[in-house]
Formats: structure tokens, C-alpha cells, sequence
């Protein structure tokens, strides 16, 4: 009798271990997004739920936004690594926070399911602002005019502000940024003349294409040009950003913590890519402005290393810009 | 444009879900406007953690409905009960009483229910003519515009608060340095953060709301020692005839509704103002033998048209200008940020499917009071025979789980305790709460379109004064505080005048 009952207490003791091991994932799968809701936020759930689809369990997008994108990468590190948090890894928070020494960890502390979407983005200035034919005319008249003209680029110190800034910078055009919370808003003093330029994303240019001229298209990727109207690009201008790594401006990786079970990250990985692959997940994305990455897993390193290198290097864009603003 | 919005949001509204979930909202309503204590802004804000992941239109159509609901449930204790569910309700008192007394009660709830439902669509057809006539003037506001709009909101708030001014103001001032909490996105700094990331953002609005608001208000109720009380109220039905009564006042009705819906667009003033006015009015246009005060028809009517016509009003500057009219509309602007859209000039160019759907639960959500109202009658009132020992903790564990569903985070449901204690000890000592919320939603507002008005001019302050709105607001502003210090100083004055007396007689 005893040994019975000692055989079935140490199969009961074993079950939890056998069912973790077999049964992932047995619960909900929270997907945490580093921004607020919106055209990003879109895409992400349109992937999540073709994803929960694959894996027979729901994957909520959890809306973190906060501190340029780092409060949902700490809440991500604080919770257990278990296959059950995935991080939407952003670029800016992901490489540019820690390289703005905004945050202690580095890209290795995590480990890619798969790339999920390029977003690129535009300088473009209001459809109905006739005062330059061309980028290089805005640029001339910057240098002339320092600290006169005011661009957005939504949040500071983020990505496309970087980028702007070193672009900037080439052609020594001093100009204010105005941080927006809001990217309605920053849309709107654009298109009533309060700003003179503006980042575009590749969604807003798709929803209100004709609210805008594009005068340059960051990115130099022909695809990216394409996708807003075969707009002028970064790759028709002689400026070395020094950012070849970065291709389509604004990819993003899902991610879990380094230390998550392999076996359960092998799930996740197979549900991903079976995910994005899907065609209709593709044509919705598409139809938001988004485009869907093929980079698998063990293009990670080779994709996101070079970029926080980079980013190292011209770090000093934003620096440039603030201290040549204080001159005037 | 109007029509343009009302066609693009008729693809929003008429889904199962939002139809569903607007008839649940008023149903909701009802019952907590009945139940005293709680109210039209407690049920919007018991309901907020759960209306933030279903898609805006119907969220809107759910927490709105609580409103129009919660505005007409306060009657149904006010005429059975002789205690009114909401200060909505208060003046209702007056003649719905008497009228039950007089073995009315079914017809005094018919009438209370068909009043409100009209009053609201009254506002509502106010919401849809006004919001985007003053939506389009306004599509052209940038920063020293919008700054100047959040201090107007600001003040207003703090004026018109309960009780007194300074008071208001000191509630308004806490909430405007709450809201300093965070990141701040023109330095990318860290304030006030002590090195948690969970606070990097800020506090959640919705934990500080459910906190201010609910934890505080159950803790106060557990202080009054009276949990074991059990009603005797007996169950009711009332019947649609009681709609053919209320239009028999058609007259007290569209005055009314007119006063509500105004004094719901002035940003600040409120129902329950509006309902005291409306009835000193319908009283003062009365004959003798209408009998107000011993069980008039009128009355009711006059109170009830008014509170819902207020909340269509409130909506008018909540939606065109993002200035909430009062504190449920301030919970509701807190609901829009979190659902995606931010209310004002924007919206509507850029939203016009948003506002469309927004104006049509609203309509919809009168037209279900109406009819719910009516057939629901005796469930409602089964309610009002609750103990608080039963209802309270109900209503704690609704807060605690809608708040952790937000985030998944414990923090939220510290931050939740915190309110609900800094809630009970504002409401103790006489402090309103209403302008603690404005604060923390409008100070974002105020200080992100200063600075960004500031960092946008070339002449430093005088950005306020060269656009032309952005002027008249400033002058505005400055006849607002100067308003209110007289009005501080002139009641000082009646007061000292009649300490005085009181002394020498």
C-alpha cells in the first residue's frame, strides 16, 4: 500500500515537469509592444493573431508605451523566461537607447524568434509648400537660414532623429526638432505651416499621400522609394550616412530573454516564421505600409550588430545639432 | 463633414458587438446610478480597465451608455428611496417623492426614464451640430493654441469645484504635479521616476482614476456603519404610457433639455447645476395648481430632460477641443488615449469614422434607455435591496481585476491603493476630486504645448499673442482668474458681513 502510494505521489511530483515540457505553450503568449496604438501596433496584432493560430493559444499585444520604448523592454526582462513574454524589438530601444546610454542591456541579451516588419520612413515637407524645387534646395536654404527652419520627427533622440540629424549634418543645416506625442498632431502643424519639415512614415504617406511631398526617402532600398511614390532617395544623393546596416529603416525583431528554455523557443521560432509567411498576413500588412522581413533567426548578429556599431559611430549627430543650436 | 462622418461611422455602430455592448452600458448605467453612492462617473470608471481592448467605437458606445444610464438611475432610489442615487438626481427629489408617495412611483420612474431619453437625445442632437461646426474652427490650433486651451480647461475645472476655490485649485495643483511623473520627452530625462521603471511612463490614468474615484468611495462607505442595512422597497413596473405623459410637458421638456445641454457645454459646470436651474425655471413658468414640490409631473420631467441633455453637452468640447466638460468626461478622455485617438480638431479630419460612430452610440444609447429603462424597471430596483456588506466587495474586486488587466502589473494595483487612499483622505478633509484627474490629464496638454510653442517661436512668449485664437484665449484666461479672485474676495467679504451681524445681533 505504501509503495503504491509512493508511486503515485512521485507521479504526481512528476507531472508539472512532463507537462512543461510537452505541452508548451499551455496559456496565454502576451506579445509586450514598446509603443503606443496605432499603425505599428496594427501590424503587430495582425501577426499575433495568424501566430496564436499556430500555436493554439491566444497572443495579446500588450501597449507598454514609455521612455522612447526602454519601459517595455524592462518589464520584458523582469518577467520569467519562459517562453511566455515575447518582446516586439524595436530598433530604437532595442540598439539606440543603449547606445544613448538609456538603458543597461545590449541586443545579445536576447534571442530573436524571427524579423518581423521594415518601416521606412521619408523627410517630406506640406503638399501645398512650393518654397524649395527639391531636397538639396531645402538643405541650400537651411545653411543659409541656421536655426530657422523646424522639423519633427515625433519623439527625440529617437531613430528617425538620428538619422535626420546626421543627414543634417552633411549639409550643415542647422534646424530645431519639436518633440510631438502625438503623431496626428505633429501631422497637422506640419500641413498648417507650423513646421516647415517632417519625418514621414511609409503608413501616414500611404493613408495621406497627398497631404505631402516627399523631398527625400531615407532608405536605400529601391522598394522603400517605391513604396512612396518613387519619391527621390538617400541612394540618389551623394551623403555617406554610414548606416548600410540599417537597409530598410525601422525593422523590428521578436524577441525573448536569452535564457528561455531552447525547446520552447524552438516552438516559438517555427510558429513565427509559419506566421509571417502566411499570405494574408502579408497583404495586411502591406495594405498598412509595412512590409514583411524574411531575416531568419541566424541573420540576427549579422543584421543587428554592425547597427549598434554604427550607431556608435555617429552618435555624435545629435550632439552636433544641440550644440549648434545653443550658438544661436 | 457632418454627413461624412455620420456615414463613415455607420459601419462602426451597426456591428452586434457595439449594438450589445451599448445596451449593456445603459443597462450598467442604470444600476449604478440607482445604487447610492456610485453614480454615472463611477460606473464609467469600474467599467474603463475593461472597455480599453475592444475597438473604439464600441468601448465608447459601452462606457458612454454608462453615462446616459447612470444619469437617469439616480431618480429610480431618489423616487423610491427618498435618497438620490446621484447628485444628478438631487433635485428630482422635489416632486419624484411626492409623486410616489401619492401612489405614483411607476408613473414618477416612466416619467423620469422618458425624460431623460429625450433630454438626451436633445444633446445629442446638440453634440452632433455644435462639436463639428466648432471642430473645424478649431482644425487650425497648434501648440500656443492648445496650451492655452489646457489652461482654460484648468481653470474652469478648478473654479466651478465643489465646495471651495481654493480647495479646487490645490486638488488640481497635485494632480498637475502627478502628472510631471515620467519621461520627459524634451529632455528624454527621467522625473521623479526614483529609479523604477515602472514609473518611467508615469502612473497608469486608469489606476489613478479607479483609485481617486471607486477604492476611495467604497472605503468612505465602509466608514459610514451602515453595511447591514437592508431597504424595503417595494418592486415596481412602470409602462410605455408613461412616455405619452412626459410629452404632454413638451414645452418644459425642450426648455430644460435646452438648459442642460448648455450648461453640459460649458466646460466645468456640470448636471447637477444644470438640473437645479432647470428646475427653479420649469417652477417659475409654472401655475399654482401644477403643484411643484408635492408630486408635479413637471418636475421631474424638468430635472430629468436636463441631467441626460448635460451629457450630451459635456460631449461637445470633450470631443471637438479635448476639454472635458466634467469629471466623467475627463474619465471618458482618458478612455480615448488609451482606445487610440485623442479627442479635438484632429479627430474629426482625421477620425471622421471615430466621430461618427461616437455621435451614433450615443443617439443609440438614449433610444435604449428609453426602452430598457422601462422593462427593466423592477430588476434595477431589486438591486437597491443589496447590502453595501455584499455590493462593496463586488465592487473592490471588479476594480482590482479590470486595473491588473490593463498591464498584467501588480505595480498598477499599488499605484490603485495609493489614489484610493489619497482619495478617502482629499474627501475627509472637504477637497474635491474631480480636479485632481483634470490635472493629471490636461498637465501633459498644458506643459508638452507650451514648451513645444515656446521651442516653435522665434520671439520667445509672444507666440500667445501674435496668432489670433491663441490671443482671445489668453484674454479669456486672464478674465477667468480674475473672475474667480473676485468671486473669492466677494464671498469673503458676505462672510465676514454676516459673522458680523451674527455677532452683533
Amino acid at each position: 500500500m505504501k509503495t503504491t502510494i509512493a508511486i503515485t505521489l512521485a507521479a504526481i511530483a512528476a507531472m508539472p515537469l512532463a507537462a512543461g515540457a510537452d505541452d508548451f505553450p499551455k496559456r496565454t503568449v502576451e506579445l509586450i509592444f514598446p509603443w503606443g496604438p496605432g499603425n505599428a501596433m496594427s501590424a503587430s496584432q495582425i501577426l499575433a493573431e495568424a501566430m496564436s493560430e499556430e500555436l493554439g493559444v491566444s497572443i495579446p499585444v500588450i501597449s507598454t508605451p514609455g521612455a522612447a520604448g526602454t519601459k517595455a523592454f524592462q518589464i520584458a526582462m523582469n518577467k520569467p523566461a519562459d517562453g511566455y513574454t515575447i518582446l516586439d524589438g524595436y530598433v530604437a530601444p532595442l540598439v539606440l537607447q543603449p547606445v544613448l546610454g538609456k538603458a543597461d542591456w545590449t541586443y545579445a541579451d536576447f534571442v530573436p524568434l524571427h524579423a518581423a516588419f521594415s518601416n521606412a520612413f521619408a523627410i517630406g515637407t506640406a503638399a501645398d509648400d512650393d518654397r524649395w524645387a527639391n531636397f538639396e534646395a531645402m538643405m541650400n536654404y537651411c545653411a543659409d537660414h541656421p536655426a530657422e527652419l523646424r522639423y519633427t520627427t515625433g519623439s527625440r533622440n529617437n531613430l528617425p532623429h538620428m538619422v535626420i540629424a546626421k543627414v543634417l549634418q552633411s549639409y550643415d543645416c542647422v534646424a530645431q526638432n519639436i518633440p510631438y506625442t502625438a503623431n496626428g498632431d505633429a501631422m497637422s502643424d506640419l500641413k498648417n505651416g507650423v513646421l516647415d519639415f517632417g519625418f514621414i512614415n511609409v503608413g501616414d504617406y500611404q493613408q495621406n499621400g497627398d497631404d505631402y511631398t516627399i523631398q527625400l526617402v531615407l532608405s536605400e532600398l529601391p522598394a522603400s522609394a517605391a513604396a512612396f511614390g518613387g519619391a527621390p532617395s538617400i541612394a540618389d544623393l551623394d551623403v555617406d550616412l554610414g548606416l548600410s546596416g540599417l537597409g530598410p529603416m525601422g525593422w523590428n525583431w521578436w524577441l525573448v530573454r536569452k535564457d528561455t528554455p531552447p525547446d520552447r523557443l524552438e516552438i516559438l521560432r517555427e510558429a513565427m516564421k509559419a506566421a509571417i509567411e502566411r499570405p494574408e498576413v502579408q497583404e495586411k500588412v502591406n495594405a498598412l505600409g509595412f512590409a514583411a522581413l524574411e531575416w531568419d533567426w541566424d541573420q540576427y548578429d549579422e543584421i543587428v550588430g554592425p547597427v549598434a556599431g554604427q550607431f556608435e559611430a555617429m552618435g555624435n549627430a545629435l550632439k552636433w545639432e544641440e550644440e549648434q543650436l545653443a550658438k544661436y | 463633414m457632418l454627413a461624412q462622418s455620420l456615414a463613415a461611422g455607420l459601419d462602426q455602430f451597426l456591428t452586434p458587438l457595439t449594438l450589445t455592448l451599448t445596451t449593456l452600458g445603459v443597462i450598467f448605467g442604470l444600476i449604478v446610478g440607482a445604487l447610492p453612492g456610485l453614480g454615472p462617473l463611477m460606473g464609467i470608471v469600474l467599467m474603463l480597465p475593461f472597455a480599453v481592448d475592444m475597438p473604439p467605437v464600441a468601448a465608447m458606445g459601452f462606457l458612454l451608455a454608462i453615462g446616459v444610464g447612470g444619469s437617469c438611475g439616480g431618480s429610480i432610489s431618489a423616487i423610491l428611496l427618498r435618497i438620490p442615487g446621484t447628485p444628478l438626481a438631487a433635485a428630482t427629489l422635489f416632486d419624484g417623492y411626492p409623486l410616489a408617495q401619492k401612489g405614483r412611483a411607476a408613473d414618477a420612474i416612466g416619467i423620469a426614464i422618458s425624460a431623460s431619453a429625450l433630454g438626451g437625445l436633445f444633446g445629442g442632437l446638440v453634440l452632433i451640430l455644435a462639436a463639428p461646426v466648432l471642430a473645424d474652427f478649431a482644425s487650425n490650433f497648434s501648440p500656443p493654441e492648445y496650451a492655452m486651451l489646457a489652461l482654460t480647461g484648468l481653470i474652469a475645472i478648478a473654479v466651478v469645484s465643489e465646495g471651495s476655490l481654493l480647495k479646487g485649485l490645490m486638488t488640481g495643483c497635485l494632480g498637475l504635479l502627478i502628472a510631471t511623473i515620467g519621461t520627459d520627452e524634451f529632455s528624454t530625462g527621467f522625473r521623479f521616476t526614483f529609479g523604477s521603471f515602472e514609473m518611467l511612463n508615469g502612473f497608469h490614468i486608469v489606476a489613478i482614476v479607479v483609485g481617486i474615484f471607486a477604492i476611495s468611495e467604497m472605503a468612505h462607505q465602509v466608514q459610514g456603519n451602515d453595511l447591514n442595512q437592508k431597504s424595503d422597497v417595494k418592486i415596481v413596473r412602470p409602462g410605455f404610457r408613461t412616455l405619452l405623459i412626459t410629452l404632454r410637458h413638451w414645452k418644459n421638456l425642450l426648455r430644460s433639455s435646452t438648459i442642460g445641454a448648455a450648461f453640459g457645454a460649458l466646460p466645468g459646470v456640470g448636471g447637477t447645476i444644470s438640473t437645479f436651474a432647470s428646475y427653479a425655471v420649469a417652477k417659475a413658468f409654472s401655475k399654482p395648481e401644477d403643484g411643484y414640490g408635492e408630486g408635479a409631473e413637471g418636475g421631474v420631467v424638468a430635472t430629468e430632460s436636463a441631467n441626460n441633455a448635460t451629457v450630451g453637452g459635456a460631449m461637445v468640447p470633450t470631443m471637438a477641443l479635448g476639454i472635458p466638460g466634467e469629471a466623467s468626461s475627463a474619465v471618458l478622455i482618458g478612455a480615448m488615449l488609451i482606445l487610440g485617438f485623442f479627442p479635438g480638431p484632429a479627430l474629426f479630419e482625421q477620425r471622421p469614422e471615430i466621430v461618427g460612430g461616437v455621435f451614433l452610440v450615443y443617439l443609440f444609447s438614449n433610444i435604449s434607455l428609453l426602452i430598457v429603462g422601462i422593462l427593466a424597471t423592477p430588476a434595477f430596483v431589486w438591486v437597491l435591496r443589496l447590502k453595501k456588506s455584499y455590493l462593496i466587495p463586488i465592487v473592490l474586486l471588479l476594480c482590482a481585476i479590470g486595473t491588473f488587466a490593463l498591464q498584467s502589473s501588480v505595480f498598477d494595483l499599488w499605484v490603485m491603493m495609493g489614489f484610493g487612499i489619497l482619495g478617502l483622505l482629499l474627501r475627509n478633509a472637504g477637497y474635491p476630486l474631480a480636479p485632481l484627474v483634470i490635472g493629471v490629464i490636461l498637465g501633459p496638454l498644458l506643459e508638452n504645448n507650451l514648451r513645444r510653442a515656446l521651442l516653435i517661436s522665434r520671439e520667445g512668449y509672444w507666440i500667445f499673442l501674435d496668432r489670433p485664437v491663441s490671443a482671445v484665449l489668453v484674454a479669456v484666461n486672464i478674465a477667468l482668474i480674475a473672475g474667480a479672485i473676485y468671486w473669492t474676495i466677494r464671498q469673503r467679504r458676505e462672510r465676514d458681513v454676516r459673522a458680523t451681524a451674527q455677532s452683533e445681533g
